[in-house]
């Protein structure tokens, strides 16, 4: 069946539109789409999207974290390897992570870091056929925001929601942070490690994020503004 | 996520109804009823699996099928199988080498069409675990009666009196055959109707995975 | 030369042979390998034979057994199909409990001996809900070269063809059991369903059909075993059961279909006239 962009696709279908493009000009297929002797396929269920000029890819919802180079992670060291940290970060094989790749840090100057750490680190090499690899600093050996996340408190939820509170037209931290302090970082592989002052609005915060996956923008402002005043007391 | 398709007047097949996302564990999940049979599929994947079962070229698929009394038995083996050979022509498995894909199925009730039913249901449960996939499939069962008749997607009393009965399963590119399953004796030319009558309805099935993709596609995206 | 190269595109070297019409073995794409069968080869066993189609060998060896019919269904004796695959036979399988495939082919063989009905297990029952006969039907690969299911088969009918019963008496009121095994009566077997096995493969958009493909085959088509078995009996189909590897075309399903039926009647013949030799070896003795 032949597709367009906007339309809901599933695996097996193709598109025409892609294809006639790509003779005469450069195109990025994403996640979702391949390219075959006889045309492009869909790969994924989901929504074909585009971006200009010519970056295709399918909105697909899935939980399972595929890795892929220049995402950040939300990882769990598992285990410590001689010069190298195994880190969880929820795909089909463990990530490696260096002690070198930390800030400052050299053959001496060893990063303090402990089984059972959560680290925030960023994908420098993803392949199918290899293990994935992760660093906790920038080209220029910053950490920036990477690095062990002390204390706070980490949940798992579906790759689609990351994506959509990362997302700059997404209300929900927006209007979160204006109501109450408190950090967060998501991984892109499906974490979401979170720190606030007490313990209401930490649990407050984790399910205001989770109730999100399935409203719209107007529905998460009041749902926001909703759960400040209940925290406040206002309403019980 | 949840889908009805009660509109009996021009449907051949069974009513079906579908939930995605029914586990909230697993990777992708779906619970399908087709008339009164009903499954329960959850896909794991891709994961980690042990050395001696790693292929280097694409990932391994399991199948692993309990029936509702919970005894194994050799026919549930074949039932795997089936399912296997299945799923295996359209996963893309060479994307995800060296890693495992768990299928498991779970019967909750069988009132004809279970093998069917059991497909289409895994077939959804792989969409909605986000899976790479050269195609979808679907599965329509046929029963021919005693006069020669056919019967799409017939119930448990339907096939007691059926002289055989099949199953077929089609893919979405071509409409072309990826599996098929008979029971029963019959002549060349009424497989061939079958088989066609089959390929028809398969229509409907595929059609009905398209409906509920979209309905969650709207909430998500 | 060509086993390197066999080594190092394993794809490409069986596609070089297919794109050229012909097959590893040299054999055409519908042609099939020789069968060579043996009946009443192991004494212990109430009838047995031994089959060979090109290497894949089957033994099989029938056990009669007296037992009490299911409170369900009275009238019926058993028919109890088992497939072993032993290490023997490939270095596919390992010691242990029968493995899944093993499992899978006794499936498809006790499926078409049902579906094909050429057993009335109505026959097998002596005393209603009291007596029946129990059909032990042990199959043993010894080589297993692919087309697995097929020769199973014409080692179960080619035993089952010769399989006498011993006549039993039965009294209801003592519920004594006499066996008379000097007097046999013949086991009816109505027809004789024959399995004929395909590999499928696609290239350059052409479906092809190999017909009774070797394990090598089955293995480059994708598939463990075969991926098309379509079994006939008197005409009709009794079993069409086709397992991934490429799609399947309509074409190429009517060419099947073809070559299935035509097999059957090679089978046929080859069973009845080893059935005939032997019973004249017998009546020679």
């Amino acid at each position: 069946m032949n597709v367009s962009v906007g339309d809901v696709v599933l695996p097996g279908d193709s598109c025409q539109e892609i294809a006639t493009i790509g003779e005469k000009s450069k195109v990025i297929l994403g996640p979702g789409l391949r390219k075959e002797v006889n045309g492009i396929f869909i790969t994924k269920a989901g929504t074909l999207r585009k971006r200009a000029p010519n970056t295709f890819w399918v909105d697909n919802y899935q939980k399972r974290y595929i890795p892929s180079r220049g995402e950040n992670v939300i990882g769990i060291v598992t285990q410590k390897a001689g010069d190298i940290f195994r880190v969880d970060v929820g795909g089909s094989c463990s990530a490696s992570l260096s002690y070198l790749s930390f800030e400052g840090a050299t053959k001496k100057n060893r990063p303090k870091v402990v089984i059972g750490d959560v680290v925030y680190a960023k994908m420098l090499v993803a392949s199918k056929d290899m293990e994935p690899e992760i660093v906790c600093v920038d080209s220029h050996g910053k950490k920036g925001r990477l690095g062990v996340l002390e204390d706070g408190f980490v949940f798992k939820c579906s790759l689609n929601l990351i994506r959509k509170i990362l997302n700059p037209e997404c209300p929900l931290l927006n209007s979160l942070k204006n109501e109450w302090p408190f950090e967060l970082a998501a991984g892109m592989n499906g974490r979401i490690w979170i720190k606030a002052n007490t313990m209401r609005e930490t649990i407050a915060l984790g399910n205001a994020i989770l109730a999100s996956e399935y409203h719209s923008n107007d529905e998460i402002k009041s749902m926001c503004s909703n759960i400040a005043s209940i925290l406040a007391g206002h309403i019980s | 996520m949840v889908s009805e398709n009660t509109d009996l007047k021009d449907f051949k097949l069974r009513p079906m109804k579908c939930e995605c996302n029914y586990l909230s564990k697993s990777d992708g999940s779906a619970i399908l009823s087709q008339g009164h049979t009903v499954s329960l599929v959850s896909v794991n994947g891709p994961l980690d699996v042990k050395m001696q079962s790693q292929s280097i070229e694409k990932a391994t698929l399991e199948v692993l099928f309990s029936s509702k009394g919970g005894k194994p038995t050799v026919g549930d083996r074949y039932k795997e199988h089936v399912i296997r050979q299945t799923c295996e022509t359209a996963i893309l498995g060479s994307l995800y080498p060296r890693t495992g894909i768990t299928v498991t199925i779970q019967e909750l009730e069988d009132q004809g069409g279970f093998l069917a039913c059991c497909i289409n249901c895994s077939c959804l449960a792989l969409l909605n675990a986000g899976l790479a996939m050269r195609h979808t499939f679907a599965a329509v069962s046929c029963a021919i009666d005693e006069s020669g008749n056919i019967q799409l997607d017939p119930a448990r009393d339907q096939l007691d009196t059926a002289r055989a009965n099949m199953t077929f399963v089609f893919d979405s590119r071509e409409k072309s055959l990826v599996t098929g399953f008979t029971e029963g004796s019959y002549s060349e030319d009424a497989y061939s109707e079958a088989v066609e009558r089959c390929r028809a309805a398969s229509h409907l099935v595929f059609a009905f995975y398209k409906e509920i993709v979209s309905k969650y596609s709207n909430v998500i995206g | 030369m060509a086993d390197i190269y066999k080594l190092i595109h394993p794809v490409k070297y069986f596609n070089d042979y297919i794109s050229r019409e012909v097959r590893p073995d040299g054999r055409e794409f519908h042609e099939q390998r020789n069968i060579k069968l043996n009946v009443n080869s192991i004494k212990s066993a109430d009838a047995s034979a031994v089959v060979k189609c090109g290497n894949t060998t089957v033994v099989c060896g029938i056990k009669l057994e007296l037992a009490t019919p299911k409170a369900e269904e009275p009238d019926f004796g058993f028919v109890v199909t088992n497939i072993e695959l032993p290490p023997l036979c490939s270095s596919k399988y390992r010691p242990g409990p029968p493995s899944d495939n093993a499992q899978v082919t006794s499936n498809l063989v006790s499926d078409i001996i049902i579906n094909s009905k050429c057993i009335d297990l109505k026959d097998l029952c002596i005393a209603s809900d009291k007596l029946a006969w129990v059909l032990y039907c042990d199959m043993v690969c010894m080589d297993n070269d692919g087309s697995l299911v097929d020769a199973c088969l014409i080692a179960l009918m080619a035993s089952l063809k010769t399989l006498t019963l011993p006549t039993v008496t039965y009294d209801s009121e003592t519920e004594e059991i006499a066996v008379d095994t000097s007097v046999r009566s013949k086991l009816n077997v109505h027809g004789l369903p024959v399995a004929t096995s395909f590999a499928m493969n696609t290239q350059e958009q052409r479906n092809i059909i190999l017909a009774d493909p070797s394990s090598y085959e089955e293995d480059m088509c994708g598939g463990l075993g075969a991926n098309l078995i379509i079994c006939y009996n008197k005409g009709f189909i009794c079993g069409s059961q086709k397992f991934g590897g490429s799609n399947l075309s309509t074409e190429c399903e009517r060419k099947a279909h073809k070559i299935a039926k035509e097999r059957a009647q090679i089978v046929e013949e080859v069973i009845n006239v080893c059935l005939k030799n032997y019973e004249n070896d017998t009546n020679n003795q």
